[in-house]
């Protein structure tokens, strides 16, 4: 365990923005494992932001429930008689017991198991037992709902945030993070697959989340994959054609990009063709998207074939066929939710190759992920260490080699080069500001904006 | 439950001992192999048209335990045929495998072996299987679980056609599950 002075200090302002120097991309490693650090990033960006809740998908009749975290924050997310969807916090406000045990289902009512205390499908309190005979009729009901969170929803993506203040879902996924999602629906509807992948792996989980950025560890960390023949690393790496994209509130994407006179061929393609072309390149399990994606993705958007993160923990990836959330579990461990998604309505020779095909390549026994894990283990570990916690991180790679140019439809900003940092220095510069901010007001006045000119 | 009168051996119950015998060794065989990390000579237990399978389990409440694992079809732990599972000993092989490098120690248990049915040349096995890892370190993983083999007779000996695993973790409390099960 660590020290006490490690666990009580409180940070400041100055000292949270000095744990990361986007001037040298070194990173302070108390950012991976400090206790107090962990339980600010809780209430500053768990509590505060947009959280991804599920799929509209996996709660399509009345009553269906599924249940997920904001944070620490385990929450309700259930659709009511009307079709309206609640994220609700999953804990009695008599004595605080959790309502839903189970991690989905389908219920009449919430009712709690330790005094009996019943709330419908939208939180209202509507039945406790004694209301008359023990409470005499001097219990106000109508304030003592579950305590509910703000539900939106993208393309029928649902998240939910904990602050009032927090500005709509759209924008605070600006361009970056609607590429994201639009990713996911780019060749149609999508519905997620049954069965969500869940393990812990003892890690910090902005770890896991800048590793997302990270195409320099493919050809080493999954090396392993290459040589028994599961994957094809020179096919996917495009390590020349990389495209990061830097959006407001610590949004990104990095990974392969299509370059523009590719991309300039393909615009000049019917669907059909597009189609053809795909089935003709099947092996690299990447489809060329439809026309109709440049509305969902943005015209530098619809090049990227790289890893969307939806600050701060939601990944996309495999060209939008999986999602994973990163949840904390205390600064030394990340629980890993993978979803898997299909067209709505695909045959099932097809559902079934990609079904097996995400479970191959991610999750726990993923031919891919196994490697992961240990690293960002080791990576965490090594932050508790007196005089190794004092080595910084270096995440300097491509810092002043390249030029950000503005995305053309809207804040986003784009780089394109050879493989580099930049999608992590923006992360944890984000981090840093949101972290250093009090509440909303101070975060949109300190946010940085997506970079243009050298970074 | 048949008994043995051992006054008058039975045809019928020596087989279905013999079977048991059988059916344990084979079992027992194959564990040590996973242990010995002799990934090869497991392969070679594995039928041609194996299925690997291990669905995700949930926590559920009583009335909806008929949802408590994944459906064939739906997302799982593992979903693998032969060329998959071949595929995982070339990547234990391939020298670069980090997960399993420094190997793990592991040791397979099976126990409460059940033959469920016999039909034709195959023979439907359940078991109960706990699979200790210890890993660098301090990293001890445990995985504990009910299993569904279906064996089938060969010129060559028994051959594993399909393994069916239900954890009883839902949450998987490990790293990785970068071991064969």
């Amino acid at each position: 365990m660590a020290d006490g002075a490690q666990t009580q200090q409180a940070w400041d302002r100055a000292g949270i923005l000095s744990l990361f120097d986007p001037s040298t991309g070194t990173l302070d490693r108390r950012v991976l494992a400090d206790e107090a650090l962990y339980r600010l990033e809780m209430e500053r960006i768990f509590a505060r932001g947009w959280n991804f809740i599920c799929h509209d998908s996996q709660i399509p009749e009345p009553g269906d429930y599924v249940v997920n975290y904001i944070g620490e924050d385990q929450v309700i997310c259930a659709r009511d008689e009307e079709g309206q969807v609640h994220v609700l916090l999953n804990t009695c406000r008599h004595r605080g017991n959790a309502l839903c045990r189970a991690e989905q289902g389908r219920a009449k009512s919430f009712v709690c198991s330790y005094h009996g205390w019943n709330y419908a499908l939208d939180g209202k309190l509507i039945g406790v037992p004694g209301q008359k005979a023990y409470y005499r009729d001097d219990l106000d009901r109508t304030r003592l709902g579950l305590h509910k969170a703000r539900a939106e929803n993208y393309l029928g993506f649902w998240f939910a945030t904990l602050d009032p203040e927090a500005p709509r879902l759209r924008d605070y996924l600006g361009d970056v993070g609607r590429t994201g999602l639009g990713m996911i629906c780019a060749h149609g509807e999508v519905e997620v697959v049954d069965g969500i992948q869940k393990n812990v792996i003892a890690c910090n989980w902005k770890i896991a989340v800048d590793n997302l950025f990270d195409w320099y560890h493919v050809p080493y960390s999954h090396g392993s994959a290459n040589t028994a023949g599961f994957l094809d690393i020179a096919r996917i790496l495009h390590p020349k054609n990389q495209m990061v994209m830097l959006g407001e509130y610590g949004h990104a994407i990095g990974g392969p990009g299509i370059p523009k006179e590719l991309q300039a061929q393909i615009d000049g393609m019917s669907d059909a063709e597009r189609e053809a072309a795909s089935r003709a390149q099947a092996d690299t399990g990447l489809r060329i998207r439809p026309r109709a994606a440049v509305e969902l993705m943005g015209p530098t958007g619809v090049r990227s074939m790289g890893h969307p993160n939806i600050f701060p923990n939601l990944w996309i990836t495999l060209g939008g066929l999986q999602m994973c959330l990163r949840l904390p579990r205390g600064p030394n461990h990340t629980e890993l939710w993978w979803y898997t998604f299909v067209p709505k309505g695909a045959p099932a020779e097809f559902r079934r190759r990609v079904v097996r095909q995400a479970a191959h390549v991610f999750g726990p026994a993923g031919l891919l992920e196994q490697d992961d894990g240990e690293n960002w283990s080791q990576s965490t570990r090594a932050s508790h260490g007196a005089v190794s916690r004092r080595l910084g991180h270096h995440i300097s790679m491509g810092l002043g080699h390249d030029e950000a140019r503005p995305a053309g439809d809207g804040s986003g900003a784009y780089v394109e080069s050879v493989i580099g940092e930049h999608g992590q220095r923006w992360l944890y510069r984000a981090w840093t500001e949101w972290m250093a901010a009090a509440d909303w007001a101070e975060l949109e006045a300190n946010h940085s904006r997506p970079p243009l000119g050298t970074v | 439950m048949a008994t043995l009168d051992r006054s008058r051996p039975d045809a019928a119950a020596l087989d279905r001992m013999l079977l048991q015998h059988e059916v344990e060794q084979f079992l027992y065989a194959e564990a040590a192999l996973l242990d010995a990390r002799r990934y090869r000579d497991w392969l070679a237990l594995l039928a041609d048209d194996v299925h690997y399978w291990m669905p995700i389990r949930r926590t559920m409440t009583s009335a909806e335990l008929d949802r408590e694992f994944t459906r064939l079809g739906d997302m799982a732990y593992f979903d693998d045929d032969r060329e998959m599972l071949e595929m995982r000993v070339r990547k234990l092989e391939a020298g670069s495998a980090w997960s399993e490098d420094p190997p793990s120690r592991s040791r397979h248990f099976v126990s409460n072996v059940r033959i469920l049915e016999t039909a034709g040349d195959e023979v439907t096995v359940e078991a109960c299987f706990h699979l200790y890892r210890s890993r660098l370190e301090r990293d001890i993983d445990n995985w504990v679980g009910r299993r569904v083999d279906v064996l089938r007779r060969t010129p060559d000996g028994l051959r594993i056609a399909s393994r069916h695993l239900f954890l009883d973790q839902t949450i998987i409390l490990a790293t990785n599950m970068s071991t064969i099960f």
